[in-house]
């Protein structure tokens, strides 16, 4: 309800009338669905008929150069919690100083607006880029990485607006590029863990940005549903050296741009893999554990890949790995291939799973119909027939990381066509 | 004598509102003779919750009309925004007077 409120208010109908099922729909039989909708019915009529726009206050907001409070560090900590302007973290108090700083790294005007970042609806400028990076503890010389950061996140295709949904899903950085290195972000060992600077400011800078400026904020605040979530990601780097000795395109490349390019990637990642173990001297002993430790941990969230039919996990491979599989001649797409045939579940699960999400009248055959889905998800109405995890194997990002010691991967799942994989050039 | 703890002047972490200034449309006093359009993101049971409200709604206005969800499709499917750009016009079309429309995340 009190997300609602909050979308009503971004685009511009503070008074929409809402009428609220209480409870949780998917966990009520008929008796009680019945029960609950006879409840809602006063509700509802008032929105029809009736409902009337409620004039609106002005409040005023302050101007981006305004000093909102003077203080000690403790009292800046203890403001910025009580206004849910802070993550929980300490923050750097943002002065114009050290903002200024920040805007001497750009050539946009303060004042640009990047894009409008719903639900809460506000202009993205540069200037609250700019404060919401030294808040993160980001570096001033980052401050291209943030604005290419927000380009990204604005971009209709990432779908912002769905960022407080309940999966919890949190934006994933990726920094390829010449600017990886000379910012100094980790891509070995420990890659996604907090402790290098870049990439932990960065990640954290998002999750700062969307509650700040997208308005998604946690209870007390609204906006943000996200049921269980998860906290930030730190920024991904890859190891683009190791990717060229093999011959395969770094994933910047992926993206069409050249490793000359520095770039930028946002998607979503709703969920993570176990850490996966593969052996062995051939690609196929690799792609066999990679097709079921990932393959398996995508199965689950596939119901809703397929429902969209665009959905874009990410595959971040140790060095060694990515090594073996190259030497036996195996190209990137030949391993999304591979695993576009061999994850498979069956229609009977992924019906069922998308019920338990709530789509309680899905199903592939309809999706197929609408051509959504190709027609190799209703060869039959076999509900044990096996169908693809992945729907489009091209979508399946590939990406050499981590620790070059070992011989573990991980992956990421993204959640379905919100947090759609955008790219920006630094 | 301890040094004085530094002090900071701080800036507003947000942005500025770009929400536009809408208005909800024109409601009826009375829901008898109007015609009802049902936007649904075909989650959480809608199939059974619309013609709940249906028949309630229907045994309360005489002549009270629906043009079920199905004539608009999925307000949550992959072409959404599409769907939302037509959607004034396909509500005139129909002829609709109100709209429930069903959400949840």
């Amino acid at each position: 309800m009190q997300q609602a409120a909050v979308i009503s208010k971004g685009v511009g109908l503070p008074s929409l009338p809402i009428a609220e099922y209480p409870g949780v729909p998917m966990t009520d039989g008929s008796e009680a669905v019945a029960r609950k909708v006879e409840a809602l019915l006063p509700q509802i009529v008032t929105g029809l008929a009736g409902a009337r726009d409620v004039a609106r206050t002005a409040v005023a907001e302050p101007g981006p150069r305004d000093i909102v409070a003077r203080g000690t560090l403790d009292e800046i900590q203890d403001l910025y919690h009580d206004n849910l302007w802070s993550d929980g973290l300490p923050v750097i108090p943002p002065t114009i100083d050290r903002v200024e700083r920040f805007l001497a790294q750009t050539r946009r005007a303060p004042d640009e607006v990047i894009g409008r970042l719903l639900p809460e609806n506000r202009a993205a400028t540069v200037w609250s880029i700019a404060v919401n990076g030294v808040m993160a503890g980001c570096r001033p010389e980052y401050m291209p990485v943030l604005v290419s950061i927000v380009q990204a996140v604005a971009e209709p295709i990432f779908r912002v607006e769905d960022a407080g949904s309940t999966p919890g899903w949190e934006p994933l950085v990726i920094v390829s590029g010449p600017i990886a290195r000379r910012l100094d972000l980790n891509h070995g060992q420990g890659v996604m863990r907090v402790g290098r600077q870049a990439n932990t400011s960065l990640g954290r800078f998002v999750r700062l940005y969307l509650r700040n400026v997208a308005g998604l904020r946690i209870p007390p605040g609204a906006g943000d549903k996200g049921s269980i979530a998860g906290s930030f990601n730190v920024a991904l780097a890859e190891d683009e050296d190791a990717a060229a000795a093999l011959g395969w395109p770094t994933f910047g490349a992926d993206q069409g741009f050249t490793r000359d390019d520095s770039v930028v990637t946002v998607q979503s990642v709703v969920s993570i893999s176990p850490p996966i173990y593969s052996a062995g001297t051939r690609a196929l002993e690799h792609a066999r554990i990679l097709a079921e430790v990932f393959g398996g941990a995508c199965s689950y969230w596939s119901s809703i890949g397929m429902k969209y039919a665009r959905w874009e996990p990410l595959l971040v491979l140790g060095p060694s790995i990515a090594r073996v599989i190259a030497e036996d001649g195996w190209s990137k797409d030949d391993l999304r291939r591979y695993l576009h045939e061999h994850v498979t579940i069956t229609a009977r699960q992924a019906e069922t799973y998308a019920l338990q999400v709530g789509a309680t009248s899905y199903t592939l055959e309809a999706h197929v119909k609408a051509g959504v889905l190709p027609a190799a998800y209703a060869t039959s109405s076999d509900p044990e027939r096996t169908v693809p995890v992945f729907v489009q194997p091209e979508k399946i990002g590939i990406l050499v990381a981590g620790d070059p010691g070992r011989n573990q991967s991980k992956g990421y799942v993204n959640n379905h066509i919100q947090g759609g994989r955008v790219s920006k050039r630094v | 004598m301890a040094n004085p703890e530094p002090v900071y002047d701080v800036v507003w972490p947000l942005a500025p509102s770009a929400a536009p200034a809408g208005s909800l449309a024109a409601r009826s006093d009375d829901l008898r003779g109007k015609t009802v359009g049902e936007l649904w993101d075909y989650l959480f049971k809608g199939e059974e919750i619309f013609p709940l409200i249906r028949r309630a709604l229907e045994a309360r206005y005489p002549g009270i009309r629906f043009v079920e969800f199905e004539t608009f499709g999925s307000t949550h499917g992959r072409d959404e925004k599409e769907l939302a750009a037509t959607l004034p016009g396909l509500l005139r079309q129909q002829g609709c007077d109100a709209v429930i429309s069903a959400v949840g995340a």
